[in-house]
């Protein structure tokens, strides 16, 4: 079989599948049907803050399997469903970040800083076009992307990036974050090294749980869903009620909701400038999705910094600026953490190694399921025999175009019916997100001590953003705390007990180099800069 | 017509176990909470559910499945130890837990006298694997590309299996960079990512040698592998400890002898049959059910317990 065969068969497989049922003799393939029920679920769970793509999948994963069993034939229905989540949630995490300044993600964290002053302005449904072209444009090019260089990319990357250049490129990553969010690089620090405090607590190799004072209850550390929610929604909606019930008491009545005004379509000439931005973003977000282990937060961060710096040169001055309610800033985010979905099944699919939570659900799928073993074997064109695994990997590109394919025409639609929500008085509202994000904690990690976790970081949470600390760097810092001590300690063993591995390979060093440099390069401009405001 | 076959088939089934009729008069008095010591969605999670939602298939009981996780089963085992014994709550883990983990932190304050063993339900094929791209036939190439000066990464998911790598280098006069990963699927992937050149896989490893991509070089075990045989074990390798161990399903110390027995035969008939899903997916990955149940069970995790002495003083000698 040659290599257009291996495509032609993968497409097949989605479309003449078997069949669920048929309209007018036409038979329905059940991957399709399953493609569609996902991106529906995708972008209702998406909007919902407190709800995001891996937690549906999560929670669809076991039904799915228990339904289609455990044969070959059930790979492309069970990963075309969680494949319709991920794309469904990517555009519908912007929504609640642009109507309600509470991210369903922590990558839509980005899109509330210009998403929700536009929501303030009266132009929700001018904000959520731009997001929804954005990411479905990021989407589309990462996939294209994927498709392309999938075979050659991840063995490239993986080849030049052994145990200790991973360790620095985290560390570069994290010191990164910590310089470019949140105004300074102290308080970036700050918030990256209490992350990494919390990250540790009860972890590690022992069989003593550290840092937990003995407590059994927090011998199982803090679980990722209780610090990401807690700090990142629990906290803005204390903050949030807190200021509803400051503005209340200054202006004696509760304020209104803001009706949109004005006109909400995106025109040809708008697009034209978001293009910019948009095209820029999404080749930052596959380029970070195409290395394994960094996410999609990353992504939409270094997009939304590097799309500010370039706006702030070229933008007239009547235009908002970024943070102020700048479509370009919502493009820049959209379109980058969009893209990393794409890029990120590169390492997956060719490696086995996820790149985000979305992912690791996909690689579970196939693990549990059987017949496809994600890593080097997949992309093997076999010209005697045929190779079942890559006609898998190649339906599997069939089904994220055909999720593309409903992105692209109901998507915007759909996602845009979410705008309802926006009548829905605050002090309402805030309550049910807080509801919802504690049932979502309850059902994922079913014990009470994660509630009282959850309520724990969102004071936390509440607090940073009193005293002007982004909560971003803490949450990153929390997610790759793990993988930090881990790959750090595989990296000194590895390297037969060298204490120096992270100076002694080049790349790390370089690597090593840079993250101190970016930190203290943003602290002498920030330095420069007040300086200059104060003359 | 299809639901009178089934009732006939379940008449059938169960005039056949008429033995199991002792058993099936215990039911036990509430939902049964299920603490699964491993992470949410892996293989041996999806086991312990599959394994309880057969059960509720079949006997109408109901389980709560909860993950708790960590410390190599011992956060498991601790929040296990003082839950009511009358079949209400029960554990699953590894044998490893209540043996080296154990043994190895005595500061926990606990020792397999504390649970009562149910069932095991499958028994590791725990080889020594390699990518079958780095030309190495057997072990013997392995040591003589490390005599060569070549520096080699060993994975291990365990600290009982680091320490046994460790002793197999040993035995073979070579040195081996011992790294933890954590999981089987972690060393999987550092092996296929070329991050770690071999490393220890307990079943996971069966579908990439099926297809010719990965190779066992060697049985961990006291016994040949199913699927490559001709390996070698730990033991013909000059090491005097091996890795044999289960997943398995314990309560609280000092359960009721009807509870325990129906529950250890529940689960063992689930398992054994290979037309259930759980059975199915042991069948997969593990060439087939281990069942050791009653007092065999009690013994087993107390004789692990008590070698794992052993190995800890050969590992720091």
């Amino acid at each position: 079989m040659g290599t257009l065969d291996y495509i032609w068969a993968g497409v097949l497989a989605v479309f003449l599948g078997p069949e669920l049922f048929s309209i007018f003799g036409v038979p329905v393939p059940v991957t399709i049907v399953m493609i569609f029920a996902g991106f529906l679920l995708g972008i209702a769970v998406g909007a919902t803050p407190g709800l995001a793509g891996p937690i549906a999948m999560a929670i669809a994963l076991p039904i799915l399997i228990s339904i289609f069993g455990y044969t070959p034939d059930a790979l492309l229905p069970v990963m075309g469903f969680l494949i319709g989540v991920m794309k469904g949630a990517t555009i519908g995490g912007a929504v609640p970040a642009i109507l309600f300044n509470t991210p369903g993600t922590p990558d839509a964290y980005m899109t509330t800083l210009d998403g929700y002053p536009m929501t303030r302005k009266g132009q929700a449904k001018k904000a959520l076009r731009v997001a929804h072209l954005s990411s479905v444009s990021g989407d589309t090019f990462s996939d294209m992307v994927l498709f392309i260089c999938a075979p050659f990319l991840a063995l490239l990357v993986e080849g030049y990036l052994d145990l200790p250049e991973k360790t620095a490129l985290l560390i570069l990553s994290l010191s990164f974050i910590a310089a470019v969010i949140g105004g300074s690089p102290a308080k970036g620090l700050i918030s990256t090294g209490l992350g990494l405090l919390f990250a540790y607590v009860a972890t590690g190799e022992d069989f003593y749980p550290r840092l937990s004072l003995d407590s059994k209850v927090l011998a199982q550390g803090f679980p990722l869903a209780t610090a990401i929610l807690g700090v990142l929604i629990v906290g803005a909606v204390f903050k949030e009620l807190t200021d509803l019930w400051r503005e209340k008491r200054e202006s004696g009545a509760l304020v209104g909701t803001v009706k949109d005004s004005g006109d909400q379509r995106l025109h040809m000439a708008e697009i034209r400038r978001l293009m910019p931005h948009i095209g820029r973003s999404a080749v930052i977000g596959t380029a970070i999705g195409a290395l394994p282990g960094i996410g999609s937060t990353l992504a939409a961060t270094i997009g939304y910094t590097v799309g500010k710096a370039r706006y702030q040169r070229t933008k007239s001055p009547e235009e908002p600026e970024f943070g102020k309610g700048a479509p370009e800033g919502i493009a820049a985010t959209e379109a980058a953490n969009s893209s990393v979905s794409g890029a990120n099944l590169i390492p997956v699919l060719s490696l086995g190694i996820p790149g985000n939570a979305a992912a690791v659900f996909l690689i579970l799928a196939a693990d549990s399921i059987g017949g496809f073993n994600p890593g080097p074997s997949v992309f093997r064109f076999t010209a005697d025999a045929v190779n079942t695994e890559l006609v898998i990997a190649f339906g599997l590109f069939t089904a994220m175009v055909v999720a593309n394919v409903l992105n692209w025409t109901i998507g915007g639609v759909f996602m845009r019916s979410m705008g309802v929500m926006t009548r829905i008085p605050k002090q309402v509202l805030l309550p049910t997100v807080l509801l919802l994000t504690l049932t979502a904690i309850y059902v994922q990690e079913t014990r009470m001590d994660a509630i009282w976790f959850t309520l724990g970081f969102g004071l936390l949470g509440y607090a940073m953003r009193v005293v002007a600390i982004s909560p971003l760097p803490f949450v990153i810092a929390f997610i790759l705390g793990g993988k930090l001590e881990e790959s750090a300690r595989q990296a000194f063993a590895s390297t037969g007990g060298d204490p120096w591995f992270l100076f002694t390979h080049p790349i790390a060093a370089v690597f090593m180099a840079l993250s101190v440099g970016v930190i203290l390069l943003t602290a002498r401009n920030n330095r420069a800069r007040a300086a200059r405001a104060s003359t | 017509m299809k639901r009178l076959i089934r009732l006939g088939i379940a008449t059938l089934v169960a005039a056949a176990t008429a033995t199991g009729a002792l058993a099936a008069e215990w039911t036990p008095p509430g939902p049964i909470k299920l603490l699964i010591a491993f992470r949410a969605g892996g293989g041996a999670d999806t086991q312990a559910r599959l394994i309880a939602e057969e059960l509720e298939n079949r006997l109408g009981w109901k389980f709560i499945p909860e993950q708790v996780t960590g410390k190599g089963g011992m956060n498991m085992a601790a929040a296990l130890k003082d839950m009511p014994n009358d079949g209400t709550v029960i554990g699953m883990a590894v044998t490893e837990t209540f043996g080296y983990n154990m043994a190895a932190a005595p500061k926990s304050g606990m020792t397999p006298a504390d649970f009562t063993g149910l069932s095991t339900t499958a028994g590791f094929q725990m080889g020594v694997v390699a990518l079958t791209s780095k030309g190495w036939k057997s072990f013997d190439d392995v040591v003589a590309a490390a005599k060569g000066g070549e520096e080699l990464r060993f994975g291990a998911m365990s600290p009982r299996l680091a320490d046994l790598a460790y002793l197999l280098g040993k035995a073979q006069g070579v040195e081996f960079n011992i790294v933890s990963v954590k999981g089987g699927k972690a060393v999987m992937d550092g092996v296929n990512a070329g991050d770690l050149d071999l490393g220890f896989m307990a079943g996971i490893q069966a579908k990439g040698v099926a297809a010719g991509d990965l190779v066992n070089l060697a049985s961990a075990l006291s016994t040949p592998l199913v699927q490559t045989p001709q390996a070698p074990t730990f033991a013909d390798l000059g090491v005097e400890f091996d890795s044999d161990g289960q997943f398995v399903f314990v309560g609280p110390a000092e359960m009721p002898a009807e509870a325990r027995d129906a529950l250890a035969k529940a689960i063992a008939d689930v398992v054994s049959d290979e037309n259930t899903k759980a059975g199915g997916l042991i069948k997969n990955n593990f060439g087939g059910a281990t069942v050791v149940t009653g007092d065999d069970l009690t013994v087993l995790m107390q004789n692990g317990y008590e070698s794992a002495g052993k190995l800890l003083d050969a590992a720091s000698e």
